[in-house]
């Protein structure tokens, strides 16, 4: 009894069949693929899920009065409180500024005495345009769409902005010539 | 006693006081011989002994007592929400003066070749039960009584129910971030708000890998480490704790500064025209209109953003900084360079504002990017 | 004389009860190894090793600001759910809830507890990371220590943060919308940040307003009702959670470090 043993591993080592080396790889790589992409799928619906698809926030369009309500060269305060605009109007027309700093979002209060919008946070100043001139803001407040409606009032439209570093202030709808 | 105030009101402004605390911080903190050298010559170590600490928190106290009896002051220091502020500083003070005694006598001791205070024969330990159980019973117990005691004595503050429409005057971050709201008037939100946080986090988790001297590990120590010490003490008293308390009690209505003893004035007018590098370039120097190619415009800060963050430091490595670089080798110097140059963008930046009314070094308003 | 040996052999027996045992294998600690047992034995208290280095009990070297800030961490996390019994996280009755809190409620000190509470901690931990440095306790092998301390500092900052929010006062709101603005600025995922404009499929940008992270912070575009609910859960349940494990990671970290530093 002089047979040679042959270890039970290596048996059929070679053999096509079974799995080698280079197909064990293939199936851990398509597994490891199939294994990521499940998670990063998984993680990513968790990310949108953060994202609501219905909001339930306040309309953002409303009339705010005729134009003779304004003065010219008057800043008009009263609808900051309701709806975060300050309606001005100049010898031109009229156009409504948004109150929001352009800087981290703090409202700015319009000091009569010395002719800007003053942001309580940071310091930024603003010119009665809405043009920042001081403190740390980068870029001048935005400005909202204003029209006049079949009764002759204003409406302010708050979903369009109308930025000045984009030239946006050049469009009609963001001046109202009077 | 207004003479004294008035030297107060003088001395706290960002601009002197700031100044005044960098300056002597390497005197307080010698990170060189030369340091090292005035530090004893002038006697500045003699702050860490009992004596020294009793002149300090006299100083502070007498402050404070000013303070109380000041009408303006009284409203600031009095307001709940600033006692933690000024348990702060008190506590922030007492720690270090600590520290620092006990580092200078371990420093002496290992001068004369001895062990540092901290060390015990490692078999002569001592149980868990009952000895250290009943120190953190103890320190419990009496933190817990402090707790209720000021819970009673002071009630926490409620302002008027939220106004998205008005926002208050001055209108303040939670005091932990004003060091952060502080950052915010010299940075555009996208550095002092995202990414100076983000460096400040991974600066200090950093740490241990950039300070890779031994010594010192386990007991204080002052003079083994004095250069790490000198920057992490710089950038947590100055420019994280000292920024806090100047948030705190000397930031008033739109975020004007106000002395201690001033009114906070809401119609103070202060002016804040701030001019861009590149306006001071194009406009002021060359006499032109600026260009309309963005890149052209703001070369020039380009130039000296890559130049102070990138280049400059290539150019120590081959210099002066040469030991260093072939001590720490490209990755760990690099590093090194990468958040310690961050940091001390932040003092130079402010020194910038204050001296030329300059704003952005980068500004490109169009792409959100300024620096 | 007589009585003190009668409570302490009433101690004694108390020790030898079945049900003491089965509770404290060790019985009352008098002995050396009694004591190390009690530690060793006892989940919580295995949080230390049985022996400690002399100067490991000496204030003056711990300042005991760790240890009191994880207890701060647990008077938080009571005196917290208790004030969630009376707290509902909504614009119309926040307010009103906290006037409540203080008018009504009995114990009237619950919040001033949870909110001087959240302070001092914050003043405890940067304490404790100040005394870490001064004694040069980062160093290796601690190193990765200090990384999870680090990121617990921050995740107590963004806890105290967070409660901000929830008394729904000007303080709180606003102090949130100047933080959660920061957020706007954040490169390429704001809509404010510098790259964001580069994220477009030809005239329709990805980031905007309605889709950016701080839209996500916010659940909306403005604080207000779903910011309130949003705040209130990262408060009470997903920030405490995920400080729970790095505190874990904190604490497992020390001992296997090699226990608390000291000179060598």
């Amino acid at each position: 009894m002089s047979e040679k043993v042959i270890p039970k591993a290596s048996i059929n080592s070679d053999s096509g069949k079974d799995l080698n080396r280079k197909g064990f790889l293939g199936w851990l790589s398509i597994g490891w693929l199939a294994f990521a992409g499940a998670t990063g799928g998984f993680f990513t619906s968790m990310i949108r899920f953060m994202f609501p698809n219905v909001l339930f926030e306040p309309p953002q369009s409303f009339k705010i009065g005729y134009p003779d309500d304004f003065t010219i060269g008057k800043v008009d305060t009263r609808f900051k409180k309701k709806y975060a605009v300050w309606v001005v109007r100049n010898d031109e027309g009229i156009y409504a500024l948004s109150t929001v700093c352009t800087h981290l979002g703090c409202t700015p209060n319009w000091l009569e005495v010395e002719q800007k919008y003053k942001c309580p946070c940071h310091g930024s100043g603003f010119r009665k345009t809405g043009v920042h001139f001081e403190g740390p803001a980068p870029r001048p407040l935005e400005r909202h769409s204003v029209s006049l409606a079949s009764d002759g009032q204003i409406i302010v439209d708050k979903t369009k902005r109308f930025k000045w570093e984009k030239g946006e202030w050049e469009i009609e709808e963001s001046f109202l010539k009077i | 006693m207004n003479y004294i105030k008035d030297l107060f009101d003088f001395l706290s402004a960002p601009t002197i006081s700031f100044t005044l605390l960098t300056v002597a911080f390497p005197f307080i903190f010698p990170p060189t011989d030369w340091f090292d050298k005035k530090n004893k010559q002038w006697g500045i170590y003699k702050l860490w002994t009992n004596k020294g600490a009793f002149w300090i928190f006299m100083s502070i106290t007498f402050f404070f007592i000013i303070g109380y009896f000041d009408p303006y002051f009284n409203l600031t220091m009095t307001k709940p929400d600033n006692i933690p502020i000024i348990l702060m500083i008190y506590s922030m003070i007492f720690v270090i003066w600590l520290g620092m005694k006990k580092a200078y006598n371990n420093d002496a001791r290992l001068d004369r070749g001895e062990k540092p205070e901290e060390w015990n024969d490692p078999d002569d330990k001592v149980l868990v039960w009952p000895d250290l159980v009943y120190i953190e019973l103890i320190a419990l117990i009496l933190f817990m009584v402090f707790l209720i005691v000021w819970s009673i004595l002071i009630g926490a503050p409620l302002e008027e129910p939220a106004n998205p429409a008005a926002t208050p005057n001055p209108s303040k971050a939670p005091w932990y971030f004003l060091g952060l709201q502080e950052m915010l008037v010299y940075f555009d939100p996208w550095l002092a708000g995202i990414i100076f946080p983000i460096f400040i986090i991974v600066g200090m988790m950093a740490i241990p890998y950039m300070d890779i001297n031994k010594k010192g590990e386990g007991y204080y120590s002052f003079k083994e480490r004095r250069v790490g010490y000198f920057i992490f003490m710089y950038g947590w008293m100055v420019l994280w704790v000292f920024l806090i308390v100047i948030g705190t009690f000397f930031r008033g209505p739109n975020w004007n500064f106000f002395g201690p003893f001033e009114w906070w004035d809401p119609h103070k007018v202060v002016p804040l025209t701030n001019v861009n590098l590149s306006e001071y370039v194009w406009v002021k120097l060359l006499n032109k209109g600026l260009p309309t190619n963005i890149i052209a415009r703001e070369a020039v800060g380009f130039v000296a953003v890559i130049g102070y963050l990138f280049i400059m430091p290539l150019l120590l490595a081959k210099t002066k900084l040469k030991n260093l670089f072939e001590h720490y080798g490209p990755v760990r110097y690099s590093t090194l360079m990468l958040f310690g140059l961050t940091m001390f963008a932040l003092p130079i930046k402010m020194y910038l504002r204050w001296l030329f009314n300059l704003k952005y070094i980068i500004a490109i308003p169009e792409w959100f990017f300024n620096i | 004389m007589a009585e003190k040996e009668k409570k302490e052999s009433l101690l004694s027996r108390l020790g030898e009860s079945q049900v003491w045992k089965s509770i404290i294998r060790s019985g009352v600690p008098r002995s050396r190894r009694q004591r190390m047992y009690a530690v060793l034995g006892n989940v919580f208290l295995h949080l230390h090793p049985a022996r400690v280095p002399k100067h490991a009990v000496k204030i003056g070297y711990t300042w005991c600001m760790g240890g009191l800030s994880f207890f701060l961490f647990v008077v938080l996390t009571i005196t917290g759910i208790l004030l969630m019994f009376y707290y509902r996280p909504t614009v119309e009755y926040a307010y009103t809830d906290i006037i409540d809190l203080t008018e009504q409620v009995p114990l009237g000190i619950m919040r001033e507890l949870h909110r001087w509470g959240a302070h001092a901690m914050v003043l405890t931990v940067w304490l404790h990371m100040l005394r870490v440095f001064m004694t040069g306790s980062y160093k290796p092998p601690r190193e990765f220590n200090w990384g999870v301390g680090v990121l617990l500092m921050t995740i107590t900052l963004f806890l105290s943060f967070t409660g901000y929010l929830l008394p729904w006062d000007q303080l709180a709101i606003w102090a949130v919308t100047v933080g959660t603005n920061m957020a706007r600025a954040h490169p390429f995922i704001g809509h404010e940040g510098p790259g964001a404009s580069l994220l477009a499929i030809g005239d329709i940008n990805l980031v905007h307003m309605g889709s950016d992270v701080r839209f996500a912070l916010l659940g909306g575009r403005f604080v207000g009702e779903a910011t309130l609910l949003r705040f209130y859960v990262l408060h009470c349940i997903a920030v405490p959670f995920v400080a729970m494990i790095f505190m874990a990671v904190h604490f497992w970290r020390i001992r296997k470090d090699g226990g608390i530093s000291g000179p060598l």
